[in-house]
């Protein structure tokens, strides 16, 4: 047997692995994790961006019932969108109610995050409790509230009047300013048992010797929640109030059953004047150029909660 | 391999007479089905047809404010119905499905006109195109609660307006928690209809002959201080719909509200008492300015459409549940028992229409309906949207009526041009 000499012709594989071929393993596993990727990309092209670019196309067309087909007609439609006093008092409308609707999610949630993650009797069933707005139907729980502020057989009204509070029942959902209270309210109810467990969870990460710490230094409550709480829940108040402010811009169903957008055009905003553009004046190519520019103001904060998620993940 | 031919052929031949002929099933899209007073009758309609005939009978039920809406989304992913029941007013727009068929002919026209009346056939024509046969008919006008008038001592039905004023102020002061006139405040597309009433018996045209607006007029202003008054004055209430009205009607908590002859189903449901309730809901003529004005009232009716190249044979399933719907044995029983017209000539010739109390009475309060103008515009959508938000702005005192008046003046006369 003659000694043997190490060379890389004797040690090459005579078979070249395709992971290799095609850039190693990590580019497999990319290609692995793209294809995973395929099903909601199609489920998304499907429900989401087909739709989307249907209705960004009809955005440049009158397209009316009376028309078999659509026209084009370049930008007129947003000529008109933009400068509709309707659309435009819209607008303003959507502001107000996604602002405080979105300030009073996050306030009531984390009051009440607080206080549900100080250990006392009952606290789990409470927490338990605390979800109910949350699993329950916006729907169901518009016609709970729209009970409630009814003015005929409301349950405020007949308290006031059994209290001997009020003369006559009062129509708070015919008032502007009631109306607006009412969707807000409903909103705040559904929305901050999902703000709470977002608050519980950061909560319940924070360092409690800190806390205790800071207490025997003589920091009262106030100054843990200022100096040490609301530091530690930094990022999620971030990711809560880009989520609140994008939800609640989306928002149609409870202010479509309690008000229908009234009275008179109060709480029209923007995804009911869609709706109220494509179904009951039946001008598709003008609910199409309002949903854009819908979409338009929903993409800002969209994309700071979109960059608030990826610094999580990096 | 002959044989083995043969026998699949022979098999086949045995499969394709054992089988019998496929039965079709007929879509039925309506919105009376959804409504607790219109579902059983709906229902026994279905069972007559598929007793009689080989055929099922589904129906698709959704809220009347939602059906027409449902209806574009189906023309738009291809499943309409095979038929499907419109409200009157809205037929010009259910008209711009292309799919709908012209009924003329799938059951012929000579045959229609030995059918109906020319005036109930009318109700289905848009464009001079036989796009729906009439199926129930009457008007929207205004009806009183005799339990409610005795309660308040009302003594007889008010005739002017200024004895309705009177009456609805009895009721306030002695019916707690009532809202006198159901006067609807909250739906735009409820609120046009109380609006043109009132406007009308002010002597407002709202538009004209010409197809002109004519609400900011001494008249139209007149019309809308009047309801304005009635809001101040706690004779009637905001957040009122048609469906509000007609439970405070049937609870006793209103005396007077416009709706269509089917007021008296709602008030036999809501009152609990079912159709021993009837006698009180008493059909009366819209008060009128003078003694000797001419009560106003909107004609209305329910129309029955059909879709679908396959319906379009006077044989299909479909053609056959429409003519089973509208035959006298059948038509009769559900529009009488609903309160309405049936609009065939043999129906409205027989015996249980003539002897009908409160048809009668409903016939002779409707003096002189006028149609809806705003029905058949092409815009009739955004028109009524534009009543309904000016209206409801001076009702409840976000406007005064003449600044209402000539707001809506405006929005018309740019959405007419």
């Amino acid at each position: 047997m003659s000694d043997m000499t190490y060379t890389s012709e004797m040690t090459a594989p005579t078979r070249v692995s395709p992971e290799a071929r095609r850039g190693g393993l990590k580019a497999a596993e990319r290609r692995f994790g793209l294809l995973l990727l395929v099903p909601a990309l199609a489920a998304f092209g499907i429900v989401v961006l087909f739709p989307f670019l249907e209705a960004l196309g009809l955005s440049f067309y009158a397209y009316t019932i009376e028309m078999s087909e659509p026209e084009w007609n370049g930008i007129d439609n947003f000529v008109e969108v933009l400068t509709d006093g309707a659309v435009i008092s819209s607008f303003f409308t959507t502001m107000i109610f996604v602002g405080l609707a979105t300030f009073f999610s996050i306030l009531l949630g984390l009051g009440w995050a607080l206080i549900l993650n100080h250990p006392f009797p009952g606290r789990t069933v409470l927490r338990g409790l605390s979800l109910m707005p949350w699993v329950m139907p916006a729907i169901v729980a518009a016609f709970i509230w729209g009970w409630i502020f009814n003015s005929r057989y409301g349950l405020i009204n007949a308290l006031g009047m059994e209290l001997g509070l009020l003369e006559h029942p009062l129509a708070y959902l015919s008032t502007p300013a009631g109306a607006m209270a009412a969707v807000v309210i409903a909103k705040v109810w559904l929305s901050v048992p999902l703000f709470m467990a977002f608050f519980i969870a950061g909560l319940q990460s924070m360092d409690r010797e800190q806390m205790e710490a800071a207490r025997v230094d003589g920091a009262g409550n106030w100054q843990i929640l200022t100096h040490h709480v609301l530091p530690h829940l930094k990022p999620v108040i971030m990711v809560t109030v880009v989520l609140g402010m994008v939800g609640n811009l989306q928002h149609f169903d409870t202010i479509w059953a309690l008000t229908g957008g009234g009275p008179v055009r109060a709480t029209t905003v923007l995804s009911i004047e869609v709706y109220r553009r494509a179904f009951e004046q039946w001008d598709i190519g003008m609910a199409a150029t309002v949903g854009v520019v819908w979409v338009a103001t929903i993409l800002p904060p969209a994309y700071f909660y979109l960059r608030e998620l990826m610094k999580g993940t990096e | 391999m002959k044989l083995i031919r043969e026998t699949l052929t022979a098999g086949l031949l045995a499969a394709a007479v054992a089988v019998p002929a496929q039965a079709d099933t007929v879509e039925f899209m309506n919105w009376t089905f959804t409504e607790d007073s219109g579902r059983d009758r709906i229902q026994a309609l279905m069972d007559n047809y598929a007793a009689s005939s080989d055929h099922e009978v589904e129906a698709i039920g959704y809220a009347w404010s939602d059906i027409n809406k449902n209806a574009f989304l189906r023309a738009r992913t291809n499943t309409l119905p095979d038929v499907m029941q419109v409200q009157g007013r809205f037929l010009p727009t259910i008209a711009n499905i292309d799919q709908i068929l012209d009924l003329n002919e799938v059951f012929g026209k000579d045959a229609l006109e030995a059918q109906f009346p020319p005036g109930f056939l009318a109700m289905g024509q848009v464009d001079g195109k036989q796009v729906a046969l009439p199926w129930i008919a009457g008007t929207i006008g205004m009806v009183a609660n005799k339990q409610v008038l005795e309660a308040a001592g009302v003594d007889g039905i008010p005739e002017t307006v200024e004895e309705f004023r009177a009456a609805l102020e009895k009721v306030r002061d002695t019916v707690p928690n009532s809202v006198p006139y159901g006067m609807a405040t909250k739906n735009n597309n409820s609120i046009l209809l109380d609006y043109l009433i009132w406007a009308w018996t002010f002597g407002a045209d709202v538009i004209g002959p010409d197809g002109k607006p004519d609400v900011n007029s001494e008249a139209g202003v007149a019309a809308i201080d009047f309801m304005v008054g009635l809001m101040n004055d706690r004779l009637s209430a905001p957040e009122i719909d048609r469906p509000d009205a007609r439970r405070l009607f049937g609870q006793e908590a209103t005396a007077f509200y416009f709706d269509a002859p089917s007021a008296k189903k709602f008030a036999a449901d809501f009152s609990g008492q079912g159709d021993a309730y009837i006698p009180n809901v008493m059909p009366m003529e819209t008060p009128t300015l003078a003694a000797d004005g001419t009560p106003a009232a909107i004609q209305w009716g329910h129309v029955l459409v059909m879709f679908g190249d396959d319906n379009a044979s006077g044989d299909s399933a479909a053609a056959g549940f429409v003519q089973n719907i509208l035959s006298d044995e059948v038509l009769i029983d559900f529009a009488v028992g609903g309160g309405a017209l049936p609009p065939t000539t043999s129906a409205l010739a027989s015996d249980t229409v003539k002897s009908d109390a409160y048809l009668t009475a409903w016939a002779e309060a409707a003096v002189a309906p006028r149609p809806n103008p705003i029905a058949p515009l092409s815009n009739g959508g955004a028109i009524s949207d534009m009543i309904g938000e000016e209206v409801q702005a001076a009702l409840l005192g976000q406007k005064s009526p003449q600044e209402a008046a000539d707001d809506l003046q405006a929005r018309l006369e740019e959405a007419l041009e």
